[in-house]
Parts: C-alpha cells; sequence; structure tokens
C-alpha cells in the first residue's frame, strides 16, 4: 500500500524540482512588484502617464522576440535528447541572439525615456515601471549568461550523452523569463491601451 | 516496499574530492557536509543570541526606573531594532535551519542532502548578511525604526543615517540564504528517503521543517520585494512610500507583514516539530494522533498566509477587512489547540522521564499556551484595538517566542546534543539552566501583560512615573538578568560537556527515529546500514519484535 | 483601578471594550487553567516509576480528535460573534456626511489640535465638553503616529495619505491621559496625550479663552521678552495668534502658558519649566526638532516673562 504512495515529485530529476521551486519563488517576488505597479495605477493613476510616454507596438515587437526564444530554446532540448550535437548548440546560439535582441530593445527604451525625463525618481510610475521592467531585465541577463555558460559547455562536447538536467533545468528558468514578461507586458504596456 | 526511487549516481553534484578526517578550521570553514553546516548555523546562532539577549540587557537596565538615563533614546531605539532582527533572522531561523540541516538527512537515511555546496552557501550568506546588519553600528549607526521598518520613518527623509540600508542589504543576504536552503532541503526529503520511508511514515519533525520550508520560499519574496523597494526609494530617490509622491506608506505594512505573518510560523513550526519527537520518546508511547498534528500542520502553513493583517487592525483599515483577518486569525488557533491537545494525550498513560530535554517540551506546553491564548485575545479586534503597540504585545510575543521556539529549541538542543557530539549534556547543569530559564523568562514577561493593559507602549526608551509601571518594569528587569544568567549556565554546560561529558552511545534516550540507528557523532557518509522501515518507528520495531508498530496497522 | 489603563474606561467605547476584554479573559483563563492543569497531572501521575514496562502503546483516537476540533471551533465562533458585538458599540462608522468636531495631526514629536466649528488651534491638550460623542479626523504631518487614551477607546494609527477618524467621548469629567503608540522616532516616549473633559458650560468658556488674543506686553521683561521671539527665530517655528508669528512646524503657543503640561507630556507647565526647557530641549527631550539656542540666562528670563503671558 505505501509503496504506491509514492508522491508525483519523487519522479522528478534534482535540478528540475530545484529549478521548479527557485521558480515558485521567483515568481512569488514578481507577483509582489506586480501588484505594487498595479496598486500604484489605481491609486496615483500611473496609467495616464503610461498611455503617454510607452510604445506597445514597439515593445510587443521586442516581445515576440523574447517569446520566439521559447521556442528555440525547446527545439535546442529536443535536438540533445535526439543526440543532435550540432543542432542543439545552433538552436541554443539562436535562443541567446534573441533574448540578446529583446535586452537591447529593453535598453533604447530605457534611453528614450530617460530622454524624456521619465526617471525612476520622476514620479510612483517611474518608480514602479522601472522597478518592475528592471528586474525582469536583470532576470534576462541572469538567463543570458546562463545559456552562455551552457553553450559555451556544450563546444566542450559537456553534454555528449543525450540527457542532461541542467541543461533542462536552466530551459526551465528560461521559459519563465519569457512567460513572466508575458504577464508584465499585458500589465504594463497592453493596459494602456484602455 | 523497496519502489521508492534512489536518485541515481549522476544526478546529485559530487562532493569535491575526498572526504577524509578533516579537523582544523580550514576543515569547517570549507565543509560542505551537512552535520558540519547544521552545527555551524547553530553556533552563529548561538552567538547571535549572546549578542541579541546582551541588546535586551541593555533596554531592561534602562527600563528598570522611570526617566532613566542610561541610554539615550537614540542609542536605544537603534538596540531595540537590533535586538528585534537579530532575534529572529539570526537566532531564530539559523537555530532551526541548522537542526534541520543537520537531522533531516539523518532523519531520513540519506548520505547527505541533495544539493551540498548550495547547503554551504546558504550558511556563508547568513553569515556575511549577519555581519554586514552589524557592521551598521561603526558605519555611521544602526539602522532605528524597528524590526518591521515602517515607513516612512524607514525612508531617508527620516531615518538618515544608513543603518536602513545595511538593514535592507543584511537581510536580503540572509533571506537568499534562507530560500536556497529551503529548496535544498524540500528536494532532500522529497528524494532522498530511505526505501520504505514514505511520506506518511515521516518524523513529525521532519513533515514540520518540509511545511517551514514550502512557508520560507513563498514568503521570503515578500521581503525581499520590499527591502529592494525600499532601498530603490532611499538610494535611488523613488517614490514606492512615500505618500506625498503618490506612494503609499500602507503597502510596506501590507507587504512587510505578507512575509512577517508566515515568518512566524517558520520559526515556530520546527519548534512543533521538535516537540513532537520529544514528548513520546520521553512518555515511551508514540505521537498521539499522528495525522491530526501532520494534517493540522498543513492547515497552519495554509491559514499563516490569510491573516497578516491582524498586525494592522490599528490602521483603520474598516471594519470589514479587520472582521475577516478576525475569522482567519481566529481560525488559525485551531489547529494549534489540536496539537497541544495531541501532545498531552501523548503524556497521558505513559511513563514519564523528566529528564532535561522533557523538561523543557512539558515547560514549553504551558508558555507556549499563554502566548497562544494571547494571540487569540489579539484576533478580538477591538481587544486588539487597546492592547496593540503596547507591553501586552510585547508579552505574547516573547511567550511564544521564546516560550515558544526557544524552549523547543532548548529541548531539541539538549535531546540531540548527544547524538552531535557523542557526549551527553550534564543533568544537573541541565536542571539548573532550565529552572533559572523557566523563572527568569515568566518574571520577565508575565508582568508585561499588565503593563500592557496598563497603558504603557511599546517601544519607549523611558516612561513617566505611572502608579504601578516602576515596580512592574523593575520586576521584569530583575527576570531579564536572571535569563541572562541562565544562558551562562547553558552555554558552560555546552562548553564542559562537549570536553568531557558522559558517552553517550548510539541512543541514550532508547528513541525510535533513524538518526539514532548510527553512532554518536555519525560517521562522514551518516550511515553503515540503514535498519528496515515499516513503520513510523523503525527502532521500535527493531527492539519489539513481539509489539511492532507495524503490526498495529501503522 | 490605576486609572490609564483599560479597566478604566470612562466612555461608551472604551466600556464595551473593557467588558469584551472581561469575558474573553475569563475563556482564556479557563483554557489555560485546564491545559495547566492536564499537564501537571499527567507530569505527577504518569512519571516512570523504576521497573514500570513501557506503556500501552496507543496511536489515538477519531472521535477524540474531532471532538475537541470541533469544541475550538465553537469556542471560536462565539468568540467572534462577540468581537462584532463589540465592534459596533466601540467604533461606529459615521455616516458620510459627518463632519468632525475636532481635527488632530500628528507631528513629530506634537499633537496639533484644529477645533473646525470654533476655529480653536492649539497643542497636545485637548478639550472636549462632557457626554458628548465627538467625531475627530486624525492626521499626520511626517511619519505613522498613533492615538490611544486606554480610557476613552480605541487606538487608531495616524497615516500619510490615509486620514482616519474615531470617536472621542467621555463620561465624566476629568484629565484622560494617553500617549503615541506607534513608533515613530526619538520623541516617541514623550508623545503624550492630554484630554480634559470638562461640563458644557467650562468647556465653552475655556474655547472663548482660547479664541480670544493675548495683549501684547507694552512694557518690561515681557516686552523683552516678545522681541526676542522675534529676532531669535521663534517664529519661524512657532505662531501667536495676533503677532506675526505664524510658524507651523512647532506646536501653536498663543496660550501656552495655560496648559497643564509642556514638550507634550514631558514637563509641568510652570515658568520654571519653560525656563528650563527653552534653555535646552534636548536635555528633556532629546532628538526634538527644537534645537539648543544657548540663550543667555536673561534672555531666558525675558522669554518665560512674555511666554508666561499667553495664557
Amino acid at each position: 500500500m505505501d509503496a504506491e504512495a509514492q508522491t508525483r515529485f519523487e519522479s522528478w530529476d534534482n535540478n528540475k524540482l530545484a529549478m521548479t521551486l527557485f521558480l515558485l519563488s521567483e515568481g512569488t517576488f514578481f507577483v509582489f512588484l506586480i501588484i505594487a505597479y498595479v496598486y500604484y495605477h489605481s491609486l496615483s493613476n500611473t496609467g495616464v502617464e503610461a498611455a503617454k510616454v510607452l510604445d506597445p507596438l514597439k515593445t510587443g515587437i521586442y516581445t515576440i522576440f523574447l517569446l520566439s526564444s521559447s521556442f528555440t530554446v525547446w527545439q535546442s532540448e529536443k535536438s540533445l535528447r535526439r543526440g543532435k550535437q550540432r543542432a542543439f548548440q545552433t538552436w541554443l546560439l539562436v535562443t541567446i541572439v534573441l533574448g540578446a535582441i529583446f535586452l537591447f530593445g529593453q535598453g533604447s527604451e530605457y534611453l528614450h525615456l530617460y530622454g524624456e525625463n521619465v526617471t525612476i525618481s520622476r514620479n510612483i510610475f517611474g518608480t514602479s515601471f522601472f522597478t518592475l521592467t528592471g528586474f525582469h531585465g536583470l532576470h534576462v541577463l541572469l538567463g543570458l549568461i546562463s545559456l552562455a555558460v551552457i553553450f559555451v559547455l556544450a563546444l566542450t562536447g559537456e553534454f555528449a550523452e543525450k540527457h542532461s538536467s541542467a541543461v533542462e533545468a536552466i530551459a526551465l528558468y528560461w521559459h519563465f523569463v519569457d512567460w513572466v514578461w508575458v504577464v508584465i507586458f499585458s500589465v504594463i504596456y497592453l493596459w494602456t491601451l484602455f | 516496499m523497496s519502489d521508492i526511487p534512489f536518485p541515481g549516481a549522476g544526478e546529485a553534484l559530487p562532493l569535491t574530492g575526498p572526504q577524509e578526517k578533516s579537523a582544523g578550521l580550514l576543515g569547517w570553514v570549507s565543509s560542505v557536509d551537512h552535520k558540519k553546516i547544521g552545527i555551524m548555523y547553530l553556533m552563529a546562532g548561538l552567538v547571535f543570541f549572546g549578542v541579541g539577549g546582551i541588546e535586551a540587557l541593555l533596554m531592561r537596565i534602562q527600563l528598570a526606573v522611570p526617566m532613566n538615563s542610561f541610554l539615550s533614546p537614540q542609542t536605544f531605539d537603534q538596540i531595540f531594532t537590533m535586538h528585534g532582527t537579530t532575534m529572529i533572522f539570526l537566532v531564530a531561523m539559523p537555530v532551526l535551519t541548522g537542526l534541520a540541516n543537520y537531522l533531516v538527512p539523518l532523519m531520513i537515511g540519506a548520505s547527505d542532502v541533495a544539493f551540498p555546496r548550495l547547503n554551504a552557501l546558504g550558511l556563508w550568506l547568513l553569515i556575511s548578511g549577519g555581519l554586514l546588519l552589524y557592521f551598521s553600528f561603526v558605519a555611521g549607526g544602526a539602522p532605528a525604526a524597528g524590526w518591521f521598518n515602517y515607513a516612512p520613518l524607514s525612508e531617508k527623509a527620516y531615518s538618515t543615517t544608513n543603518g536602513v540600508d545595511y538593514y535592507s542589504l543584511g537581510l536580503l543576504i540572509t533571506g537568499i540564504g534562507s530560500v536556497t536552503a529551503g529548496i535544498n532541503l524540500i528536494v532532500t526529503i522529497i528524494k532522498y528517503r530511505a526505501p520504505g520511508l514514505s511520506i506518511r511514515r515521516l518524523p513529525l519533525f521532519i513533515w514540520m521543517v518540509l511545511i517551514t520550508q514550502f512557508l520560507i520560499i513563498l514568503a521570503l519574496p515578500a521581503l525581499n520585494a520590499s527591502l529592494v523597494m525600499l532601498l530603490i526609494d532611499r538610494r535611488l530617490n523613488a517614490h514606492f512610500f512615500e505618500a506625498v509622491s503618490g506612494g503609499s506608506a500602507l503597502l510596506w505594512q501590507h507587504y512587510f507583514w505578507a512575509f512577517g505573518h508566515p515568518e512566524v510560523y517558520i520559526v515556530i513550526l520546527p519548534a512543533f516539530g521538535i516537540i513532537s519527537e520529544v514528548i513520546p520518546v520521553f512518555s515511551r508511547k508514540p505521537i498521539y494522533g499522528y495525522e491530526y498534528v501532520a494534517g493540522s500542520t498543513v492547515a497552519i502553513g495554509v491559514l499563516s498566509f490569510l491573516v497578516w493583517a491582524h498586525h494592522m487592525f490599528a490602521v483603520g483599515l474598516g471594519h470589514s477587512i479587520d472582521s475577516m483577518f478576525a475569522i482567519s486569525s481566529l481560525l488559525i488557533a485551531v489547529p494549534t489547540g489540536v496539537k497541544i491537545f495531541n501532545w498531552i494525550a501523548t503524556m497521558w498513560n505513559g511513563s514519564i522521564r523528566f529528564k532535561t530535554p522533557m523538561l523543557f517540551a512539558t515547560a514549553f506546553l504551558v508558555v507556549f499556551t499563554i502566548g497562544g491564548l494571547s494571540g487569540v485575545s489579539l484576533a478580538i479586534f477591538p481587544i486588539d484595538w487597546q492592547v496593540t503597540d503596547t507591553y501586552y504585545l510585547v508579552a505574547h510575543l516573547h511567550y511564544v517566542l521564546f516560550g515558544g521556539t526557544i524552549f523547543g529549541v532548548f529541548a531539541g538542543l539538549y535531546y540531540w546534543f548527544p547524538k552531535m557530539s557523542g557526549r551527553m549534556l550534564s543533568e544537573r547543569l541541565g536542571k539548573w539552566h532550565f529552572w533559572t530559564t523557566l523563572i527568569g523568562f515568566n518574571m520577565t514577561f508575565f508582568v508585561m501583560h499588565f503593563l500592557g493593559l496598563m497603558g504603557m507602549p511599546r517601544r519607549v526608551y523611558t516612561y513617566p512615573n505611572l502608579p504601578g509601571w516602576g515596580a512592574m518594569n523593575m520586576i521584569s528587569t530583575i527576570g531579564a538578568v536572571i535569563m541572562g544568567l541562565s544562558s551562562l549556565i547553558f552555554i558552560w554546560n555546552v562548553v564542559v560537556s562537549n570536553h568531557s561529558g558522559e558517552l553517550a552511545g548510539d541512543n541514550p534516550w532508547e528513541a525510535w527515529s533513524l538518526e539514532w540507528a548510527t553512532t554518536s557523532p555519525p560517521p562522514e557518509h551518516n550511515f553503515d546500514r540503514i535498519p528496515p522501515i515499516r513503520s513510523r518507528r523503525p527502532l521500535w520495531d527493531l527492539a519489539h519484535p513481539e509489539n511492532p508498530d507495524w503490526k498495529n496497522g501503522r | 483601578m490605576y486609572g490609564n489603563s483599560v479597566f478604566s474606561p470612562a466612555s461608551p467605547q472604551a466600556q464595551a471594550i473593557t467588558h469584551l476584554s472581561l469575558v474573553v479573559g475569563i475563556v482564556m483563563l479557563a483554557i489555560l487553567v485546564l491545559i495547566t492543569f492536564l499537564v501537571l497531572y499527567a507530569v505527577v501521575r504518569f512519571r516512570h516509576r523504576p521497573g514500570a514496562p513501557e506503556p500501552r502503546q496507543v496511536f489515538g483516537n477519531s472521535r477524540l480528535e474531532k471532538t475537541w476540533t470541533i469544541g475550538a471551533l465553537v469556542i471560536v465562533t462565539f468568540l467572534f460573534a462577540l468581537t462584532i458585538r463589540t465592534m459596533h458599540h466601540s467604533d461606529r462608522t459615521p455616516s458620510p456626511g459627518e463632519k468632525p468636531n475636532l481635527i488632530v495631526i500628528a507631528h513629530q514629536w506634537w499633537w496639533e489640535v484644529r477645533y473646525p466649528q470654533s476655529g480653536v488651534v492649539t497643542a497636545n491638550e485637548i478639550h472636549i465638553p462632557v457626554d458628548k460623542a465627538w467625531l475627530v479626523q486624525l492626521e499626520t504631518a511626517d511619519v505613522i503616529h498613533d492615538w490611544w487614551v486606554p480610557d476613552l477607546g480605541r487606538k487608531i494609527d495616524a497615516i500619510p495619505g490615509h486620514p482616519n477618524h474615531f470617536w472621542l467621548q467621555a463620561d465624566k469629567p476629568g484629565t484622560y491621559s494617553g500617549s503615541c503608540a506607534e513608533y515613530c522616532g526619538a520623541g516617541h516616549a514623550w508623545m503624550r496625550i492630554r484630554v480634559i473633559a470638562q461640563p458644557e458650560a467650562e468647556f465653552e468658556a475655556w474655547e472663548q479663552r482660547q479664541l480670544a488674543i493675548p495683549a501684547q506686553p507694552a512694557a518690561g521683561d515681557a516686552q523683552q521678552g516678545r522681541e526676542l521671539f522675534g529676532k531669535l527665530t521663534c517664529i519661524n517655528c512657532h505662531s501667536v495668534a495676533g503677532t506675526p508669528a505664524k510658524g507651523d512646524i512647532g506646536p501653536d503657543l498663543t496660550h501656552v502658558a495655560s496648559r497643564e503640561t509642556l514638550a507634550a507630556g514631558r514637563l509641568k507647565d510652570t515658568p520654571e519649566n519653560l525656563g528650563e526647557w527653552i534653555s535646552n530641549p534636548q536635555a528633556y527631550k532629546p532628538g526634538a526638532h527644537m534645537p539648543n539656542f544657548n540663550f543667555t540666562p536673561t534672555q531666558v528670563h525675558n522669554l518665560v516673562a512674555y511666554l508666561e503671558t499667553l495664557k
């Protein structure tokens, strides 16, 4: 009787289980920053300024780059599982490039906003906007660094076997970063359209 | 029966190099062995306990008589802030993490935690964060806005030294350490149990630790978010908590208590786990109502996220909101009460031996109940409207945190010290420690209930000479001095016994969980062989083949 | 009891809470006595006797578990019912149109008090007519403070950007003391509150005196003091009606000599203490925003002479 009472999680790999728990925690952190943004939207009408200075279309395009990188990292994992080292590495590189383009887009948006005197200290919109998108950008950067480390290790033949829980865990992180962005993009940018 | 999968050889990160018997400072400092790391967590907690205790004594000296001038308000305010911050983040959490670290692999029949190097990282993050926090004393001034650091007092305009920044950074660092430890312990408990040790057979200490780790990984993010928002306000001139600029002082309170309330359950649940191990062993009976003790813990875990605004009843959130949080706060008393009844029922018809662990565990039952009952009175918010932010609240929090957590910790330390060191702590000194603690503690804190009811607010560096205030404060101070002496007795006991205490053997208490199925102290790899696990008490089954638990359907 | 406590209620609001506290106190005490008795009984009765075998291994009893769980639920339900009842009696929600009779603005570390109907402005000492339920609006000029007068009712926070309301009422004439109850910085311990409830006629007389503008002293030390008051920057922080002094950083001093205490309860309001205070505020209330001006004894003497005319 007890033999069957294993939990589902016992069949999960250590690294993926750890990464999932970590993402649960980081997700909660983002939830709090998102709630703050929404709260100030209501309390201090930050939506007005958001509508004025943000460009959902432009950021939307960069968003597409980021979300595509979710697809490419998935392809990368699939290739590794099938033993196709070349494809694995190539898809990985594409993922990094797509992520970097997104960060570049974020950076150029920040520069533009600073040019318009929209800063973190100017008002509560600036404060909540830059904090939320900034922490997301930081997580993207850390993700890119991790993917780059994986890529370099891949070049040295580290992932010759077809299965690597480290790669899967990092990929999981990357998916998380992408999908948190979907929420953030909706709350900050899409909301300005209403 | 052996279908529970063991992690494969390539799964966990390998330990660095062959583990030889390394003594010496370098061996300890570079260790990734959960036992050494656990002991270092305990030592760090003990050192900070001394520091926090000195802070308490300084405050009690200042408050012993009305209109005293031993400490200026500016100094007093830094000390009460550091006392609370230290005791919660640098004592309670590390000590419980240390016990969990030491015991989890041993109690589940594993050779270490899932990620030994991550484990070491957590320890050193704790120590670094603590040192950074204390560095504030010599870098312009310690934080002085209270351990929960309300805005806008904590903003740059009103807290002009860098103290609050040290507070924020220090706690961000320790908070990251806590989350890594939480992840590590959850993976270990889920994946590394010995064959036969199903979730339903987990020792209750492990259950409590498991649920606590979930609370940690979900509650610390609220604190981390608050601290980064505060740092951004202070250092980048932002406006999160500044009402004049469209920010909200209230948001800090909601966010902090969204962390702060689960936090107090984080520090009490493992203590409940310790009590759940100690009382059965010393009563010579299994825990009464295992399923109810475990199940009520899950209920407490969930409810702990739904009660936070009972810290904000005086804020004026409105009757509807106050009522909702009164309901959840009254409800959470029920599973806690259920545990108290089960612990008493365990003692009932037992054959109780009052060694020091059991002295502390028994006293815990009454002392924690006092704290729990004052907590229930606070959930009844019209009463809270009178007594919150007064010495009544200081009494409540110390009865649950000292009477609960610390008494539980002492029970656990006396219980598991033999396993860790191979030697028994002195029973004679233990009894002295126990009685001086019990008397000193109650003297210090019981009168505070009355002081609060008589109008004394908290966090005041002095007070006017109102009738009764001076006398009660003096009693409290004398009690605090006794507590200080009791701590010295404990430290002396640890030092002397570690050096020349009576040899303990594998299982000096005739206990029943797996950590007692190996030597004291255990070898590096923990177990040479693991006994068959067919129930919650494998060693009882071995010792009583005529009446094993699994024959009684357990 | 001692006065200034939860058990000496002097208003219907405080009475409701005191009553609740007694009932809850009895229930809590009964539970504590039960638990303590069970524990002590177990300690004595089930102590290990040398030579005794291991006791019977008992694992639990569902029926018992359900019983005490339901028992606990019944108790908390009862307590919640009491909670709601007392909530209504001790803290009536004001109707949308009700205007405040009193506006209290908390500062680090004093209380600004305004009477919107009569126009009286004062500090730290609040007079009210006996037996009238006054609606008070509570605000803050800086950090979070908290209003608490235990004899008269609940405490409530003063939060920036979030004005609160509470009822202030006293059944009988008297002086009711309280304090700030939310840590607000170095002067928190000396941010005391003094509520003086008076019969209607006396209260109105007090209001009239507060509205009167004190005559300017024409000669002597008091006149010297008045000039110093202007020259030595007192007017930058303080206001005195009928004079150019219109500072709003520190308490209004128009009738400072008529109050019972100084510095929000730190000192009795006597000429000598007034002198002590202005000579060195930091000695009495470290951290107070009023600095030590290093006045000479003569300056102090003259300033006090002037301030004493502000009755």
